[in-house]
């Protein structure tokens, strides 16, 4: 941290300040979390255990899930469900917004009818509707995500299109006259961190989807889970897979996409929805 | 110029036309309970806002829709203000409640509202508020985040009354923010609606759905999802853009 040291040189004392802050401010947040924790404990035990198992059992059911072949296949089987609804939707929306952006007749097409009605229809009657379509089956569920994701890497490669810089595609064709050499070497890399933004809004929202396609319209995955431990009213187990999907999606976004996409940085890249 | 965007125009509504045509052909080709006709979706569609029962359906989503947007963004505000107000508990709001509220996937509120309340009105706008607020507050903190400090401190040259510099400056400066919460809020709301209802209740839209789906009815299935898709772009036009609109003006 240079800049902090440079700070701390020039203004001792206000850098000590917001140090002490920062740490106060960090030892607040484990203090709540213990609160929390000991919320739910001491709340579990004046409820009947099939309304809110407390933190014990729950870690008990949890350590039984890492030592348990079967549950594993099922976590393994929804990541796959995602990683191939968002590598679908990543192509097909990246393929929309570049038709657009090359051929403009086609933008109100694309951008005014297409994706505003992907975009406000419902992920759970993407699911019904595949159900009826294509039955019970692994294909429903990646349908439904890759659906849902869709309008989301349509919005962010338009963006990522849409602030190209133009003296660098002006150079680029001063260089060479193949179009598709200016492509791949200028085009797709300024494309890059959008690639990243639309990767990590996808992730966080396939979670979400996927498990909804699972419950209803899945043999596998968590959200089949969620099914069988709601049969038979296993409370426990539907925290457990809550309390996997959390720490999954957060340590996901925090050690794997935040760094990777300051890498890339480019501060309006992470615009959201 | 104006060629163009007439060209446009007719492939984008040529685009539309041609997806309902392929609809109907298809539909001719396959039994009902896979591929209604069109016609058929549009009329039970029509009934869904003109038939009385259907209608009251309709009416109870749109009603748990605006109320849990509503409490969303006002939860997600406060939340937001406190870490504002009481820097201490910026690591709380930050780094525990909003990821937590953030990852915590909907089904599981759904399936937990139902485990804890049973089948009630309530259950569904605790899940559809639970589902909302993390997005209403990941955006109100970046308006905090982004607030004119050197506003706030000329405020506060004018003014020692905190209260009075806190409703006249960060307000106001914070209405953009507050209005893309409720944008964002609004365009989930809409879409979360059916998995709130799919659990708890015996009314509304999801239920409809879920309803139909067992019966293998097909038409109802689409007319329920097209609903939605009206109902969110009627709520967009009539009520949250002249809105913005009235905000953007201040």
């Amino acid at each position: 941290m240079p800049s902090a040291n440079s700070l701390a040189a020039t203004e001792p004392r206000a850098a000590n300040a917001a140090w002490t802050q920062r740490r106060r401010s960090r030892l607040a947040a484990n203090l709540f979390t213990l609160a929390f924790l000991a919320a739910w404990w001491g709340y579990s035990l004046t409820v009947p255990p099939f309304v809110l198992p407390g933190p014990a059992p729950v870690a008990a059911r949890l350590y039984q899930f890492f030592t348990t072949y079967n549950l594993w296949k099922q976590a393994v089987a929804s990541l796959e469900h995602i990683l191939a609804g968002m590598a679908i939707s990543l192509v097909v929306g990246s393929a929309l917004a570049l038709a657009a952006h090359y051929a403009p007749v086609l933008r109100l097409a694309v951008h005014g009818r297409l994706s505003p009605f992907l975009n406000s229809f419902s992920g759970i009657g993407w699911t019904l509707l595949a159900i009826v379509w294509f039955g019970i089956d692994e294909f429903t569920v990646v349908f439904a995500i890759s659906v849902v994701l869709t309008p989301f890497a349509i919005i962010n490669m338009r963006e990522g299109l849409e602030t190209l810089d133009r003296e660098l595609l002006e150079m680029a064709a001063s260089f060479t006259r193949n179009r598709w050499r200016e492509f791949v070497k200028v085009v797709v890399p300024s494309l890059a961190p959008f690639v990243f933004a639309t990767l990590r809004i996808s992730f966080g929202v396939s979670w979400k989807v996927a498990l909804a396609a699972e419950l209803f319209g899945g043999r596998t995955g968590l959200g089949y889970l969620f099914n069988l431990a709601q049969q038979n009213f296993d409370i426990r187990l539907i925290l457990v897979v809550i309390a996997i999907i959390i720490a999954f999606v957060y340590a996901t976004d925090r050690f794997l996409f935040a760094p990777l996409q300051a890498r890339f940085a480019r501060p309006d890249a992470s615009a959201g929805p | 110029m104006t060629a163009r965007r007439f060209a446009e125009r007719a492939i984008a509504d040529g685009l539309v036309l041609a997806a309902i045509l392929g609809w109907w052909l298809l539909s001719r080709r396959l039994p009902d309970f896979l591929m209604p006709s069109p016609w058929r979706v549009a009329t039970t569609l029509a009934s869904l806002f003109l038939t009385p029962a259907l209608l009251a359906d309709t009416a109870a989503s749109a009603a748990r829709v605006i109320i849990s947007v509503s409490l969303a963004t006002v939860l997600g505000a406060g939340l937001a203000i406190i870490p504002y107000r009481w820097p201490v508990t910026d690591g709380i709001v930050r780094d525990r409640i909003t990821p937590f509220l953030n990852s915590f996937p909907s089904v599981g509120w759904a399936i937990l509202a139902m485990i804890w309340f049973g089948t009630s009105d309530a259950a569904v706008v605790f899940v559809e508020v639970a589902i909302l607020t993390p997005f209403c507050l990941i955006n109100i903190l970046e308006g905090l985040k982004e607030l004119d400090h050197e506003l706030i401190e000329m405020g506060a040259s004018f003014t020692r009354h905190r209260k009075r510099s806190f409703l006249k400056i960060v307000v106001p400066l914070l209405l953009p923010y507050v209005m893309s919460a409720l944008r964002i809020a609004y365009g989930i709301a809409w879409k979360i609606a059916l998995v709130a209802e799919l659990f708890g209740v015996s009314s509304g839209l999801g239920y409809l759905m879920l309803k139909a789906e067992i019966v293998s009815d097909a038409a109802s299935v689409y007319a329920t999802c097209f609903a939605i898709v009206l109902l969110f772009l009627a709520g967009e036009k009539l009520v949250l853009d002249p809105l913005s609109r009235l905000v953007a003006y201040k």
